[in-house]
């Protein structure tokens, strides 16, 4: 009989600075809220927009926790900024402007970037002045990026680059977008390979970065046209043809994060205060429904954190995670509204109906973002040796 | 691998998973329930001390851990065990903390969750409607109430009335009628030993075994769709069959990485019979999770399976029927989605502020 199929999710150790952290974190936002220093945001880690905010969370030493003090790190484990990261999720805070320069684009610079570029550029994002914006999609490639048509042609002293990177988030505030190009003819046997990624200032000549605004009235994505901007030769991330690699190592951490299940807790916590005092049994067992599922997804989560600070690549498990956390952050608002309708534009002053309303116009992208649900179940499928 | 065990514990188990492949097969599980004692298998897992791993060596038994029990009984379900060891393991600790003697064989705990018989003047009376049961049992365990407290009363299968009944899979169940009985033995009050406690235990151990069945649907499923040839190639190979593959395996992880969030959470109390907040939130999430996982997963597989699966021949209804039941008994996920719902609406109303900014996320995030 053939062995069962389980996969492993390990409880993290969590060591007291953890919690201290968390806390530490925690008490910040409260104070902020109160403050009126921002206004709590559904999906805020790619809907709040404020560079200032995030210079403060790098003040306080909250960005960039994992890298090495030389680089303006603190040398703290990943469990510090997972805790980190779930209290500025749920508290709704504006972090979108550094997020992903501190989840990717810097552990990115950090293993794959000149020694000059650390040295300039991470101290800065830590501090939460440098942003740097994914530039992956195109017009014709979006769940399968081996497709893209940026070329980087290799010219004296450097590369030129021509082509157009679509959706991303943030680049009109950032300095730096990661460039995805194809530096070799595409082969139909090998299209994982000639693939290479540069870090590109935004104010070269030659770049335009346009905004689009998303159906929720947002205006985060961007359209990056790139014509013929030459870049140095040690604008190169890693090797040249090593851009597959990077993009997909780093996939298991992007995906199992807690922004891939707590996008609308925001919402829901909302909710739930505001109904507790009132509610039916049946909601009571609909609320109670919601926690029970979020603690699982948020067990599951935490042991693939714990995985990968024990060196682990769990792939399918993170894909699992972001499956299922993905559409139960859509399913939030579903079972939400039974009991608080979602009808018009307006809020009137109702931060719950703002919430609410704003979590049904941007829930769409949940299941799309850093690999569509049907290419997760395809990684998942093949895991299981189906394909 | 599985929730954190010592070495000898990993023994036992490697011991045990051999013991059910020699003589539990689906063959076994399916004469079983038509009236076979499966006698050899019965006999191997009395003569290896399985249904002893909970119970301390002081008390003549393996002294495993609460890990090394909810393992055992993940597996057991693996397998759709066709005898009564998880009941039995539950009921031996249950009289080992009690300071009872253990019966020789079979045992099981006459509780379902509802009201307990009352203890008067030394004699017990009242009805359990739906109490796991066995033929071959040897010591009932009847938790009672003593003017308001609990105490556990012991009996043989002589000295109650027991209508017997069949869970959806056949397994054994039982109306448990005392009326004036007498007990064997009878506990004093217990303080670690709380209705609540058991309620959560044994619906722990329900969860588990649901997602220990789940495990083996997950695997009968994989292996069919990877055989099974249509239209000229796998049905593994089909995109809709692999996204079906894909969501049964999701929602088994997630009903394991719940239960064993939950077996840690109770480790770490230290008594696993009574209750506080934190287990409580585990327990309850474990039990929400798998019960709700085993309606999804038990659709997925048999729409993988065909018309095959829909056999009863085929193993994985044994499975799907088992974990049918097991959502319902010890509180089903509505139940205790209510429950967990409650108990942050309580926390929520009580708190001074009324309005702080992250309480629910404080008792998610504990």
């Amino acid at each position: 009989m053939s062995e069962n199929i389980r996969f492993n999710f390990p409880a993290p150790v969590i060591d007291e600075s953890v919690e201290r952290l968390r806390m530490e974190v925690r008490a910040f936002l409260q104070d902020e809220i109160r403050k009126g220093g921002f206004r709590p945001v559904t999906d805020c880690w790619c809907s709040g927009i404020d560079p200032a905010f995030s210079r403060k969370l790098g003040q306080r030493g909250w960005l960039g926790v994992t890298w090495p003090k030389q680089y303006g790190g603190r040398e703290l484990s990943a469990l510090h900024r997972y805790a980190i990261t779930e209290e500025l999720l749920v508290a709704g805070a504006p972090v979108h402007a550094h997020w992903i320069a501190d989840r990717q684009s810097g552990p990115l610079i950090l293993a794959t970037g000149t020694e000059d570029m650390k040295r300039t550029l991470l101290p800065r994002i830590a501090a939460g002045e440098c942003f740097v914006a994914l530039g992956l999609s195109e017009p014709e490639s979006g769940s399968d990026l081996a497709s893209v048509r940026t070329r980087a042609h290799k010219v004296e002293g450097g590369w030129e680059i021509t082509g157009t990177k679509l959706w991303s988030s943030g680049a009109q505030i950032c300095q730096y977008m990661t460039v995805l190009t194809r530096t070799s003819e595409r082969n139909d046997n090998k299209r994982h390979e000639g693939l290479t990624q540069f870090l590109v200032p935004l104010d070269l000549p030659g770049v335009s970065v346009r905004g689009i605004r998303d159906m929720s009235g947002v205006e985060h994505f961007n359209e990056s046209h790139f014509e013929k901007v030459f870049v140095p030769e040690d604008a190169v991330l890693g090797a040249v043809g090593e851009g597959w690699q990077q993009i997909t190592s780093e996939l298991a951490l992007e995906r199992s994060g807690p922004e891939r299940l707590l996008s609308t807790f925001v919402v829901l916590e909302k909710a739930f205060v505001q109904g507790a005092a009132t509610m039916s049994g049946h909601q009571t067992a609909v609320m109670g429904g919601m926690i029970a599922r979020i603690r699982a997804l948020r067990a599951m989560s935490l042991g693939i954190a714990a995985l990968l600070e024990q060196g682990h690549y769990p792939e399918v498990e993170a894909s699992l995670v972001k499956d299922l956390g993905t559409r139960f952050e859509q399913d939030i608002i579903e079972r939400l509204r039974e009991f608080w309708p979602i009808q018009l534009k307006q809020s009137f002053g109702d931060e719950l109906h703002y919430l609410l309303s704003d979590s049904l116009l941007r829930q769409p992208s949940f299941t799309l973002r850093g690999g569509t649900n049907e290419v997760l179940k395809g990684i998942i499928a093949r895991g299981m040796g189906l394909r | 691998m599985g929730f954190e065990m010592e070495q000898t514990d990993q023994l036992i188990l490697d011991t045990s998973q051999r013991l059910f492949v020699d003589h539990c097969g689906a063959d076994v599980v399916n004469t079983a329930e038509n009236g076979v004692a499966p006698t050899r298998l019965h006999t191997a897992i009395l003569e290896a001390g399985l249904p002893l791993a909970w119970v301390p060596e002081a008390a003549g038994g393996v002294g495993g851990s609460l890990a090394l029990g909810f393992n055992l009984i993940r597996q057991s379900a693996s397998f759709a065990l066709a005898a009564p060891l998880a009941e039995t393991l539950v009921a031996n600790r249950v009289l080992a903390e009690s300071g009872l003697e253990l019966g020789d064989s079979w045992s099981v705990l006459v509780f379902d969750g509802g009201s307990l018989p009352t203890l008067y003047d030394g004699k017990v009376n009242g009805v359990v409607e739906n109490a796991p049961m066995h033929t071959g049992v040897v010591r009932l365990v009847v938790p009672v109430s003593d003017q308001g407290t609990m105490r556990m009363a012991t009996f043989t299968a002589d000295n109650v009335s027991i209508d017997y009944r069949e869970s959806l899979a056949g397994e054994s169940r039982a109306r448990v009628q005392l009326n004036e009985a007498c007990p064997l033995e009878l506990s004093p009050a217990i303080a670690d030993i709380t209705e609540q406690g058991l309620m959560q235990f044994c619906a722990l151990v329900r969860a588990c075994q649901i997602a220990g069945a789940m495990e083996r649907m997950t695997e009968l499923t994989v292996a069919y769709v990877k055989e099974r040839q249509q239209f000229g190639r796998a049905l593994g190979k089909f995109q809709a069959i692999q996204h079906k593959v894909a969501d049964i395996a999701g929602e088994s992880a997630l009903a394991n990485a719940a239960v064993e969030q939950a077996v840690r959470e109770l480790s770490a109390h230290g008594q696993p019979f009574s209750s506080n907040g934190d287990t409580l939130l585990s327990v309850a999430t474990a039990k929400v999770v798998a019960s709700e996982a085993a309606g999804t997963v038990a659709r997925l597989a048999h729409q993988c399976h065909g018309a095959m699966g829909f056999s009863f021949e085929y193993p994985l209804q044994q499975y799907s029927r088992r974990i049918w039941s097991w959502r319902e008994e010890y509180g089903s996920e509505f139940y205790w989605s209510e429950r967990i719902g409650l108990a942050v609406a309580n926390e929520l109303k009580g708190s001074p502020t009324g309005q702080s900014e992250s309480q629910v996320w404080d008792i998610v995030s504990r």
